[in-house]
């Protein structure tokens, strides 16, 4: 049964809900014009984007210093992009594959392999093939050098894509076995990269390359398919598992609906999945427009970036200069999210991995840097309360009502239904 | 086994019977009970036992490992079969003097080659995966003090996960501290005091347990004096803040630290020799740091990995997800020496050391025999391991 999708058209509060889960936040004004359309239009709306790009962004990784520095500049890009781009919900979706299809740049140092795979998964953001996106995943330098498929060769095997290739970013754990994993290692063989080697190289373009002389051409059996198997044929087999169905819908349903995704809906979701053969696309309209989707509010505990993203939006995009945004985006490595680095290939957890003392402490920090420090933006406006709690009448409303602009603001900051989306 | 579906209402019907607080967190926190410390050190990635405390005797190892293996001349030897690896030099003074104990061959059955699946067994003491508390969230929940445990770090393991709670991780002590802007911390009280439900409920919860912690360090941290230079690492810096801690007397019985970077598919001797000096550097300053402030009587460390790696080597002069591997203890408190038997390289599982130790057992002698707690009631069984408390 696909999700049942919503009837009533959008009020205030689902219009500020919806934003809060596909763009992070919006202002009042954004919201209300949301108000009285059809869940389906808006969903349809938010997911028709283009790779256009924010105009006038300040950084530029090909002009670090050192792949240190390079790779900084490229948080710091992202960061900006996140913030004051045009498709909030096409990077919302990159950070969503971005902590599904990991790669972490302490280990790929090369700038242009890193470039290229944040565009892949902002090309792939919606796709219509999880098996195209898949195969382009696995044949990119970032994957294959931080997962060491490039090192994989004939009668020299290296497990480590082909185990996370079904551990991680399709079947999950318990519908494979060591040995598919070992034979799906054979299968992989011959797929490495040439060029953008090394610290010097590394504003170098590595290029994908597939070494015949280094394939295992022997027969294998994986996951209940016989023959010379190739890689290509390992992400068709893996991709279109029924399992997989099911454990990357889960992941998209934590990224818009729950922590805690409840398994009906997320069966629904598979089904959708399994019946278009792995089409994003359709998956997520479905979910956004879903009874399902707008009746669960308060369900997501914000990570950091969408914490610091949100806060910025819901301000309404005000300028914040070139330097202070390289330190939130530093920032937000201090509270458990650095871009393009989870601490390991599974990715982050969120929920409330995110919050403890210390993450605490940081996002009151920055509540008081964008609302009452000495930089601080001006807010000649300050947000409705709707807008920072996406409630119109949120717990301590005649508080924060009682209360100024910044200070009202900075408070909502630190509440928890700010924290929550 | 436990039936996963039974468990899951049992833990429904317990968090529903504590609703709001949980119970833990209800009781005063009196007092934690005990002088003694135990630091656990979490090697993230699975560390490779085998060029950790290396069989340089065996010529199955050299024969599985022709690129990687530690060369018999470099090993610092501890036994006439078993060598540390040099790296770990700075720790070879806690060797001689009798209070650094290697555990060999530790894992548990059906081993998981997963790092995500394994290392949340060793953090659930459960190799059911059934349980989702951590062995040290339960510690804290026995004590009934949430503060008595603390992760040094920026997120919190599941080993400190209790069931509606988990317990501080503190990124840095010098940043453990709320700075209202002026005038804020009445409308912030009033605000928190706002009646919630759901996730916005373990906010606030959260915030107020983070109002109480960041108190009671910042009363206490000013009694540390630093008794030893540490080596200029995050994982050191970290250690250093753990000795800060336990020099406060803030309470905690149990600290946790990580070191990451273990997973060596490729090129592994220049990630982990590297890895393991840092592990030794920052462990050695520590240790000289516990006894200059006369502390080191009442700390241990213990160390872990999610798994070994395979024997043989790879293609990548690397190694792949093995099973089961060397844990490590050190401090004043432990029994020197080689605990248990080195792996038998000539009978492997599926390429892989055969486990003789439990590592349940391990936790068991540090529960009962150094934290003084009731180690079946952590653990959810017996579990006996070697005698490494002195």
């Amino acid at each position: 049964m696909p999700l049942t999708p919503l009837s009533r058209p959008l009020t205030a509060e689902d219009a500020a809900h919806f934003l809060r889960r596909t763009a992070f936040g919006a202002t009042d004004e954004q919201i209300r014009a949301l108000v009285g359309q059809k869940a389906q239009d808006v969903a349809r709306a938010a997911l028709t984007f283009d790779q256009s790009v924010a105009p006038g962004n300040p950084f530029d990784p090909l002009q670090g210093a050192t792949p240190g520095a390079a790779l900084q500049l490229g948080r710091g890009a992202w960061l900006y992009e996140l913030a004051y781009g045009p498709h909030p919900l096409r990077e919302k979706l990159a950070l969503t594959w971005s902590n599904h299809f990991v790669i972490a740049t302490d280990k790929v140092r090369n700038v242009p392999a890193v470039v290229d795979y944040l565009n892949l998964l902002r090309r792939h953001a919606a796709t219509r093939s999880f098996e195209r996106f898949t195969l382009e995943v696995a044949q990119s330098p970032a994957m294959l050098r931080y997962l060491d498929n490039d090192q994989n060769r004939k009668g020299k095997p290296n497990e480590n894509f082909s185990r996370e290739l079904l551990e991680l970013f399709t079947t999950g754990i318990g519908a494979y076995t060591e040995n598919d994993v070992r034979e799906g290692a054979r299968a992989l063989t011959g797929w490495t990269f040439q060029g953008g080697r090394g610290n010097k190289q590394y504003l170098e373009q590595p290029r994908f390359v597939y070494q015949p002389q280094q394939h295992d051409d022997g027969k294998k059996t994986y996951l209940g398919q016989s023959g010379a198997l190739k890689g290509e044929d390992i992400i068709r087999i893996a991709t279109s598992q029924p399992t997989t169905a099911t454990f990357v819908s889960r992941k998209l349903h934590r990224a818009f609906l729950a922590d805690t995704p409840d398994d009906a809906a997320v069966k629904s979701s598979a089904e959708t999945w399994t019946r278009t053969k792995g089409d994003v696309m359709a998956v997520l309209t479905e979910l956004l427009a879903s009874e399902a989707f707008y009746a669960s509010r308060s369900r997501i505990i914000r990570s950091p970036i969408e914490f610091l993203v949100g806060g910025i939006r819901t301000l309404g995009q005000p300028k914040i200069d070139a330097r202070s945004l390289l330190n939130l985006a530093g920032t937000a490595g201090r509270m458990g999210q650095v871009l393009l680095e989870p601490d390991t290939v599974k990715g982050w957890d969120g929920g409330r991995e995110w919050i403890n003392d210390t993450t605490l402490l940081l996002r009151m920090q920055v509540a008081a840097a964008l609302t009452m420090g000495s930089k601080a933006p001006n807010l000649d406006t300050p947000p409705s309360l709707l807008a920072l709690t996406g409630q119109e009448r949120p717990a301590g409303a005649v508080l924060l009502s009682s209360l100024k602009g910044r200070q009202r603001t900075y408070l909502s900051l630190i509440s928890p239904e700010f924290q929550l989306a | 086994m436990t039936n996963r579906r039974d468990f899951l209402k049992l833990s429904a019907l317990a968090v529903a019977a504590t609703s709001g607080m949980p119970g833990f967190l209800a009781r005063a926190a009196t007092q934690a009970g005990g002088t003694k410390t135990l630091v656990v050190v979490q090697l993230t990635g699975g560390n490779d036992g085998l060029n950790t405390l290396i069989p340089y005797s065996n010529g199955a190892y050299y024969a599985a490992r022709p690129n990687i293996a530690i060369p018999k001349k470099d090993v610092l030897t501890v036994t006439p079969d078993l060598g540390m690896h040099p790296a770990l030099r700075p720790l070879m003074k806690l060797w001689d003097d009798g209070h650094l104990a290697w555990m060999e061959n530790v894992g548990y059955p059906n081993p998981n080659r997963s790092h995500f699946a394994s290392m949340a067994i060793w953090h659930t003491a459960d190799p059911a995966q059934a349980q989702a508390d951590g062995w040290i969230g339960r510690i804290a929940e026995k004590i009934g003090d949430p503060f008595c445990a603390s992760n040094l770090g920026a997120a919190t393991p599941q080993a400190l996960q209790a069931s509606e709670f988990s317990l501080p991780s503190i990124d840095s002590v010098d940043n453990f501290q709320l700075k209202l802007p002026g005038g804020m911390e009445t409308p912030f009280q009033s605000l928190l005091n706002s009646p919630r439900s759901g996730e916005a409920a373990y906010l606030t919860r959260a915030t107020r347990q983070m109002l109480k912690n960041t108190a009671r360090v910042q009363e206490n941290v000013k009694k540390y004096k630093a008794g030893a230079t540490y080596p200029d690492t995050k994982f050191a810096s970290q250690l250093r803040d753990a000795a800060r801690l336990i020099a406060a007397g803030v309470g905690q019985r149990v600290i946790y630290v990580s070191l990451g970077g273990f997973d060596t598919h490729a090129g592994q001797r220049a990630e982990q020799d590297g890895l393991l000096g840092t592990l030794a550097g920052g462990l050695s300053a520590f240790q000289a740091d516990l006894e200059r402030q006369g502390l080191a009587k009442d700390v241990i460390v213990m160390g872990f990995s999610e798994f070994g790696r395979r024997v043989a080597e790879n293609g990548s002069a690397g190694t792949d997800h093995g099973k089961g591997s060397v844990m490590f203890a050190f401090g004043q408190g432990v029994k020197g020496g080689v605990h248990g038997s080195s792996p038998d390289l000539e009978d492997l599982s599926e390429g892989d050391i055969k486990y003789r130790q439990d590592f349940r057992g391990v936790y068991a002698e540090a529960l009962t025999r150094w934290l003084n707690l009731d180690a079946r009631g952590i653990l959810g069984g017996t579990f006996t391991g070697p005698r490494w408390i002195a």
